[in-house]
């Protein structure tokens, strides 16, 4: 680095200019698809097709969107992954950070089998449960239910292993403070756990709402009926419910609504992320890294 | 209950409020965990053993099952289906993983480094496509890289290139779905990339700057060494990650055209379309021991190194 005062000006602008260069060729590569997406979805159906790489303001129209709620029941995708959003969230982001505080702060048997259970869950694969679960499913008579979409997978193991590492800085002192006062152990994890570990529970509860909104193998299989589809799992098959509740669905109607659809399911994620981006990352980056 | 304990100087009331914390604090972890491992218990636990049951088994999800012993699993291992997913996905991985770890490293190099400028918007920007939702995606891709009408092909165009088959041809539609993954990943890869190098103490870097090594050398034998951890970390879960591959081809190419997008894990998929549930659970059984054994040595590989 001390080096840089010494090289010549010129070679210090063409390294500057490289890399703002290649950073921001990336930046228009990862950008680009979602903004041409959104952007498109405004155009005319047909000259979504004709011209792709133009846009022209002066033409933007909602039809698009307009059509694509006449034509697919998008409101009920967004109720029934609203539902499985509110419960299997609430459910996660209060039974993860209790389990965890259990194995951060307490010696009891049997503690280290448990926790290798929880280790267990968060290196299997979650493909490869789709058929156990699928099976099960059909055994208690939950496919196509909100349970079947809820209860699996509803106290996420990563969840606990991340809450562990955050709760085991949370001073003891503290804690043998608020017993000594009287408190029992629950009011212990409720009145003084959970307020100091604030920060990680934001991180958390960012990235439980995108993964369960996000969430498709699992919905796709257990609850692909048209009445309980989430917004991924309707999506997934829009084209197909478009030319078949549509007669003479050309291809530019089509794309068109395709585009209006994966705009909506787009939009809300960006808000929560552009406004809370800060928790978002701080959560990847604590959780991820001390695998 | 609190003013009473401060307030009441009774000893043997002290003593069973004592003795009554002391057994809240033996029962308490187990009622806390209670939660976690009921559900554990109901679905991992129990659907894992019923498949395992089930996989020595014939059955198409009613009536009764016939007992195959391992005829299920020699079924697949010696299916050229089988060999076929496992392949597309071992491609798929070749085509993804090493270049996309490979530029996230250089990326979060330049994002660490001081001289860079908006390095907050870059990140914000690079980690976009890893929040939106994997489906929405997956249908902008198909309309992006549709033969007659997407605007890929539209670009190419205007440079006097020729259409491509992006999804409808066997040569096209891996790397295609490659691209995808990559897009909708890498800026995960990065984000974890660049926590491994904010680890790193900048003294370290002084000192080579001071002893004379071009930021090229300190690059090779500084960063990577230092970030390797951090890499195979990435490769794990990239490598857990494209073996499960699943949304991009169910939406994208519905696993063709010719089988050539069908992975390990759509082709799990596609037992249950079949009914044939019995083949379902052996492959999912065979597809944990593939993955497990495929970290376990990328475990060891960094052992190994260390």
């Amino acid at each position: 680095m001390a080096d840089t005062s010494s090289r010549p000006r010129a070679a210090r602008m063409i390294s500057t200019v490289g890399r703002q260069g290649l950073l921001l060729v990336l930046t228009l590569a990862f950008l680009g698809p979602v903004v041409w997406a959104i952007l498109s979805a405004f155009k005319p159906a047909n000259s979504i097709i004709r011209n792709p790489l133009s846009i022209d303001v002066s033409q933007f129209t909602l039809a698009n969107f307009a059509e694509m709620f006449h034509d697919v029941p998008i409101a009920h995708g967004f109720l029934n992954t609203g539902i499985v959003l509110v419960v299997k969230g609430s459910m996660t982001l209060f039974f993860a950070p209790l389990a965890a505080y259990a194995f951060a702060k307490f010696r009891f048997l049997g503690k280290n089998l448990l926790f290798g259970a929880v280790l267990i869950t968060l290196m299997l694969p979650t493909i490869v449960l789709i058929i156990p679960l699928l099976l099960e499913m059909k055994e208690l008579g939950w496919v196509n239910t909100y349970q079947a979409l809820i209860l699996p997978g509803s106290i996420d193991a990563f969840a606990i292993f991340w809450m562990r590492q955050v709760i085991e800085v949370v001073p003891d002192e503290l804690l043998d403070a608020a017993r000594v006062d009287g408190c029992g152990e629950f009011r212990v994890f409720w009145s003084i756990v959970v307020p100091v570990i604030r920060p990680g529970l934001a991180g958390l509860a960012v990235l439980t709402v995108m993964n369960i909104y996000n969430d498709f193998v699992w919905p796709v299989v257990a609850a692909s009926s048209s009445r309980m589809a989430t917004l991924q799992v309707m999506l997934s098959t829009l084209s197909q419910q478009i030319t078949g509740n549509k007669i003479g669905a050309d291809y530019a109607t089509v794309t068109g609504e395709l585009l209006a659809a994966s705009s909506v399911a787009l939009i809300p994620l960006l808000i929560i992320f552009i406004a809370l981006q800060k928790h978002f990352i701080n959560g990847i980056l604590a959780g991820s890294v001390k695998g | 209950m609190a003013e009473m304990m401060i307030t009441d100087h009774n000893p043997a009331l002290i003593r069973r409020s004592r003795w009554r914390q002391l057994r809240a604090k033996t029962l308490a972890p187990y009622v806390f965990v209670l939660p976690f491992v009921a559900i554990f218990l109901a679905f991992s636990v129990y659907p894992m053993l019923f498949t395992l049951r089930l996989s020595f088994t014939r059955w198409h999800g009613s009536g009764a099952a016939t007992w195959v012993g391992f005829g299920n699993y020699t079924y697949l291992l010696t299916n050229p289906s089988f060999w076929a997913s496992m392949a597309n996905s071992g491609i798929l991985w070749l085509l993804i993983v090493p270049a996309q770890i490979i530029v996230a490293l250089v990326v979060a190099v330049l994002l660490n480094s001081a001289k860079t400028r908006l390095r907050g918007f870059y990140r914000t920007a690079f980690i976009v496509p890893f929040v939106t939702p994997l489906v929405a995606i997956a249908q902008i891709w198909v309309v992006l890289f549709d033969q007659n009408y997407g605007a890929i092909n539209a670009g190419l165009n205007l440079l006097g290139l020729p259409n491509i088959g992006w999804l409808t041809t066997s040569a096209w539609a891996k790397p295609t779905l490659a691209l995808l993954f990559a897009w909708k990943t890498t800026g995960f890869i990065i984000i974890i990339l660049l926590s491994g190098l904010q680890s790193i103490n900048a003294a370290v870097y002084e000192a080579a700057s001071i002893d004379g090594a071009t930021p090229y050398r300190q690059f090779w034998q500084i960063t990577v060494p230092l970030v390797r951890r951090t890499m195979m970390f990435a490769v794990v879960l990239q490598t857990l990650a494209v073996f499960q591959m699943f949304a991009e081809p169910f939406v994208v190419t519905q696993g063709g055209p010719y089988g050539s997008t069908t992975t390990a894990g759509y082709y799990l998929y596609n037992h249950i379309t079949r009914a044939d549930l019995g083949t379902g659970a052996a492959n999912s059984f065979l597809l944990i021991i593939f993955v497990m054994a495929l970290s376990l040595g990328f475990v060891r590989l960094l052992r190994a190194k260390d």
